[in-house]
């Protein structure tokens, strides 16, 4: 035990999955520290969206989801381990190396009997391995979400704060007009 | 990577990743000097976000109107979320938030010097904007490039953020430079006060620099040091005097042949002082992350208490 932290501040690690709009495609932004996956939610939307937008947010302890690098499946050593009952998985891919806030992003929806399968059946179903540089095999039965009604009080409000936008400030104009009146 | 490869070959092969743009993400293999870069150099980033809530955080009940309190209260907010993206980035190397954190409460960890010095009048709230986070991003738009995707996604998010404070200083600065005489004394005040701890944001010159070298390599920096130091002068200099702003440099001079802005010598010395424990600010800073996480005890163990209960009983 440490004498400073009194090992009181780890707690599970949750990833983040955003959906900016309804029917737009969920992303993983980030992680956040929670005692539970309904602290993890209230944590998300305080670090993830200060500002809009945001329709719908997930929650999965990390420890739930398999993920696999293209360099990690070239040397897969995987356990079968395909005997469990079906199950329905989200499955999510990096298919970019352009810079980007987002990393993995939803492509489709597996019914598998482990992650492994599930995993197995979404690199023939979606795509090659060759062009996905990550895969994340995400259990339904793992997620925590917003819901409709979370809208209003979870994410309206950032709407408007327009002041928390680079936009609301006019400073491009200050300087160029100063610079003109300082060349007179 | 193929386990049956040698040390030299999967070093060659990460080398080549690097070289043909793509992003090393948790999982891969990577050399054990690049992941300690990492830690050293996240780790110390999301600390520099935390204690940089306190300098701002002092004038959030003196702010002289309702908009002002607004925006510096969202951007302080933005600094605690920062923290926690970049702690995240770190945490996917292998080191745990809670090593972290210790570290920052004994004072092991280092952060951004800046965050060594006092905040003495409202116009420093501005400066701190336009100058010390101007330099900030500087330094996050070329992370941005990064080559290990946690940290380049955190950056990208961060200076998404970062432009906001920045422009909210830039506005405020530029208004009192064009005010009543008290207020461009007071803003004139603030620039003399952090020109300097500014330009040592970018640390130490490139031959003092041993880490550059092997982060450039590696495609974690893309610029030294003193480029983007110099970068940051130049466009800092031009806007400043367009304002009638001056800078407390007697040795300032424009280079003709370079086309860059000459400033006198830095007071190295003074950066080593402040790095090494002893700026004005270092104890009072450490004191109140200290205090702060000693009065959030009680929120920690309630909501785990809460996380621990017994399922509820429908009604």
């Amino acid at each position: 035990m440490n004498e400073i932290g009194r090992r009181d501040t780890q707690w599970p690690l949750y990833e983040v999955f955003m959906q900016e709009k309804a029917e737009r495609p969920f992303q993983s932004v980030g992680a956040v520290h929670a005692a539970d996956a309904e602290m993890a939610i209230l944590n998300a939307r305080t670090v993830f969206v200060r500002r809009p937008a945001c329709h719908t947010l997930w929650v999965v302890p990390h420890s739930a989801i398999l993920m696999r690098t293209s360099e990690e499946l070239a040397d897969d050593e995987e356990d079968d381990a395909d005997t469990g009952e079906p199950q329905r998985y989200q499955i999510f891919q990096k298919t970019s190396q352009r810079r980007a806030m987002v990393y993995v992003g939803h492509v489709g929806e597996i019914t598998a009997v482990s992650p492994q399968h599930a995993l197995r059946q979404a690199i023939d179903t979606f795509g090659s391995s060759e062009d996905v540089f990550v895969w994340w095999v995400v259990p339904n039965a793992a997620i925590t979400s917003t819901d409709d009604d979370d809208i209003d009080s979870l994410f309206a409000p950032a709407y408007d704060k327009i002041y928390r936008q680079p936009s609301a400030y006019r400073t491009f104009t200050a300087i160029r007009k100063a610079k003109h009146s300082s060349n007179q | 990577m193929d386990k049956t490869l040698t040390h030299e070959e999967q070093l060659a092969e990460f080398e080549a990743r690097i070289a043909r743009g793509e992003k090393i993400e948790p999982g891969d293999w990577m050399p054990a000097e690049y992941r300690r870069q990492l830690i050293r150099m996240i780790s110390q980033h999301a600390h520099s976000e935390v204690v940089g809530m306190l300098p701002e955080g002092a004038w959030i009940t003196r702010a002289p109107n309702l908009r002002r309190k607004m925006v510096l209260i969202s951007k302080v907010q933005d600094e605690g979320g920062h923290g926690q993206y970049l702690y995240h980035a770190a945490e996917s190397l292998g080191i745990s938030r809670e090593e972290m954190l210790d570290a920052l409460l004994a004072g092991r960890a280092k952060y951004s010097s800046i965050f060594n010095y006092p905040t003495l009048n409202w116009a420093d709230i501005g400066v701190i904007g336009w100058l010390v986070d101007g330099a900030a991003i500087k330094n996050q738009t070329m992370l941005a490039q990064a080559s290990y995707g946690p940290y380049s996604r955190a950056m990208v998010r961060i200076c998404a953020e970062e432009t906001f404070h920045h422009k909210q200083g830039k506005e405020m600065v530029i208004q009192y430079a064009q005010g009543t005489p008290f207020q461009r004394q007071m803003v004139q005040d603030s620039i003399n006060r952090w020109w300097w701890p500014t330009l040592m944001m970018f640390g130490p010159h490139d031959s003092d620099s041993p880490n550059s070298a092997v982060l450039i390599k590696w495609g974690i920096k893309t610029k030294t040091n003193d480029e983007l130091r110099q970068e940051f002068i130049n466009e800092m200099v031009t806007d400043l005097t367009a304002v009638n702003l001056t800078l407390p440099d007697p040795d300032l001079h424009f280079d003709e042949a370079s086309g860059n802005w000459i400033t006198g010598p830095i007071d190295w010395d003074e950066f080593w002082r402040v790095v090494k424990g002893d700026g004005p600010c270092n104890a009072e800073r450490l004191a109140a992350r200290q205090e702060a996480h000693e009065n959030g005890r009680w929120v920690r163990a309630a909501m785990e208490a809460f996380a621990a209960r017994p399922e509820r009983v429908m009604a």
